[in-house]
């Protein structure tokens, strides 16, 4: 579905990633591992179209998407729901409006059969008690879980796409945000999660790319992750047997 | 060398679409989708949030410059022209270029601030994600709140300037209430009424297409985005200050005067 071929990018004179090549199916579950700015973001907007790469190809099944026009790429978005970090909920609007925004965009669904649909989706979560909440008024755990609800609120995605989605949360509310990932995968959608945990990635992907530099230096199952000899990689898989400090 | 070169590459790029920004908020004013909500809520935010400061400052004023006016011209005799020079002052260059600033530190910094924060918290991205054009949903509604309120708000407080000064006038300086009205009358005439009225337009749309750039290309957490909404500021007293100097000789060109 996504292929990646020889792409570079940089935010003005700092090269953030050179010349990676990849490509992801359908129904992959992957993982993108790697420090801070070393550029997992910028491969989820450079998938959506939401940046440009400097050289290279993307392909979206198949097709070109590098040149394509703002309103052009609106069709290759609609196959992805995407989570941004912390949720990136619009702040001016209350849960009901976030979750409602993408069905006033898409559909023509009647003022009824909105606040129908929204509350579906947010029982599916457990907060249909928020909806006139506002964002401020969410834990973490909660902007995550309206988010991805928001993102899949129009259609069905063919693959998600998530930024960083348990960061910050404490392990009890990132448990259920990995739940929830897992469950909607489970009529056989792939996602890409960005991530620095570890912990979680092992919990929800199948295949692992690791970042360094701008570039993947590692891409393969969790066995092979496990006896890599890449110092960083290493480094990243100490959270699994963390001993403190002495 | 090459960092100079850099730092102009950057800067010819910021102006176009700088450039960009402005011509398509204008042109976004006349085509659909149309954001009628926003608008209002962007108008609401900029005119009624801004009067209580602007009737502040504009009476304080008003009577600032009646008082400095009558001590001055107490001394050369000429008091009874205390209304004619705040009327023209505060009509054709203090009303419009006052109320700008302060629109520009109010309004444009949080627009400034808003929009930046949107940036960093991804909720461009997602508004784009979900089809719609930023420039549409954040950019034309803000313009358009702008070029409506900030003329109103000149009005409102070139008024209320005037009362201030008419307070200093006639119970201060003891000068003739009737007089004051007349000579206020006097300077009413098409021409400093229209070099008055066009500024507040072209002083808003700029405000708002300069705090709206900054806005959009906020980056760096939250130090850029205090740097961005200082920048904003700035630039927007800058452009008001320079675009006052240049309609004031366009205005007094067509308008037929001489200096």
């Amino acid at each position: 579905m996504i292929e990646f071929d020889r792409v570079s990018f940089s935010y003005g004179p700092r090269p953030v990633l050179k010349e990676i090549s990849f490509s992801i199916a359908e129904n992959e579950r992957v993982a993108i591992l790697g420090g801070s700015g070393d550029g997992k973001t910028t491969i989820l907007k450079l998938v959506l179209g939401l940046l440009r790469p400097d050289s290279g190809r993307i392909l979206i099944d198949g097709e070109e998407i590098t040149q394509k026009a703002e309103d052009e790429l609106r069709d290759i978005r609609i196959r992805f729901s995407i989570v941004f970090q912390e949720g990136a909920l619009f702040d001016s609007l209350s849960v009901k409006e976030n979750v409602a925004f993408p069905l006033r965009e898409y559909t023509r669904m009647k003022e009824e059969e909105i606040d129908q649909k929204v509350r579906e989706l947010l029982r599916r979560v457990g907060l249909e008690e928020a909806i006139a909440l506002m964002p401020e008024e969410l834990s973490g755990g909660m902007h995550r879980r309206v988010a991805i609800m928001r993102s899949m609120a129009a259609f069905e995605p063919r693959m998600f796409l998530y930024d960083e989605p348990t960061s910050g949360l404490d392990p009890v509310s990132a448990d259920v945000i990995c739940r929830l990932v897992l469950h909607l995968s489970q009529k056989g959608t792939g996602f890409i999660i960005v991530t620095h945990k570890v912990f979680d990635a092992f919990k929800l992907a199948e295949r692992f790319m690791f970042l360094k530099a701008g570039t993947i230096v590692f891409d393969g199952d969790k066995g092979k992750m496990l006896h890599s000899t890449i110092p960083e990689i290493e480094i990243f898989l100490r959270e699994l047997n963390f001993t403190p400090y002495h | 060398m090459r960092i100079g070169t850099q730092r102009i590459r950057e800067l010819i790029s910021d102006l176009q679409d700088f450039y960009l920004l402005s011509l398509n908020g204008l042109l976004g004013m006349v085509r659909q989708p149309f954001y009628y909500r926003d608008t209002v809520e962007q108008m609401d935010y900029a005119g009624s949030g801004s009067l209580f400061i602007i009737l502040l400052i504009s009476l304080f004023i008003g009577m600032a410059l009646s008082l400095q006016l009558s001590a001055e011209l107490s001394r050369v005799g000429l008091k009874i022209y205390t209304g004619k020079v705040v009327g023209i002052s505060i009509i054709r260059e203090i009303g419009p270029v006052l109320t700008a600033v302060v629109f520009a530190g109010r309004v444009g910094s949080g627009m400034a601030s808003e929009l930046g924060s949107m940036v960093l918290g991804h909720q461009v991205d997602t508004l784009r994600v979900f089809g719609v054009d930023p420039m549409k949903k954040l950019v034309v509604p803000r313009i358009l709140s702008a070029v409506v309120m900030l003329p109103v708000l000149t009005i409102i407080g070139d008024a209320v300037s005037l009362f201030g000064a008419y307070y200093i006038a006639v119970f201060v300086s003891h000068q003739s209430g009737a007089f004051y009205w007349s000579s206020i009358r006097d300077v009413l005439v098409y021409e400093n009424v229209l070099a008055g009225s066009i500024k507040p337009f072209i002083f808003g749309y700029l405000i708002a297409c300069i705090s709206c750039y900054m806005g959009l290309s906020a980056k760096g957490g939250a130090i850029g985005l205090r740097r961005t909404t200082t920048k904003a500021v700035v630039v927007s007293f800058i452009a008001i200050i320079v675009s006052d100097f240049v309609l004031t000789r366009v205005l007094l060109y067509v308008l037929g005067f001489t200096v």
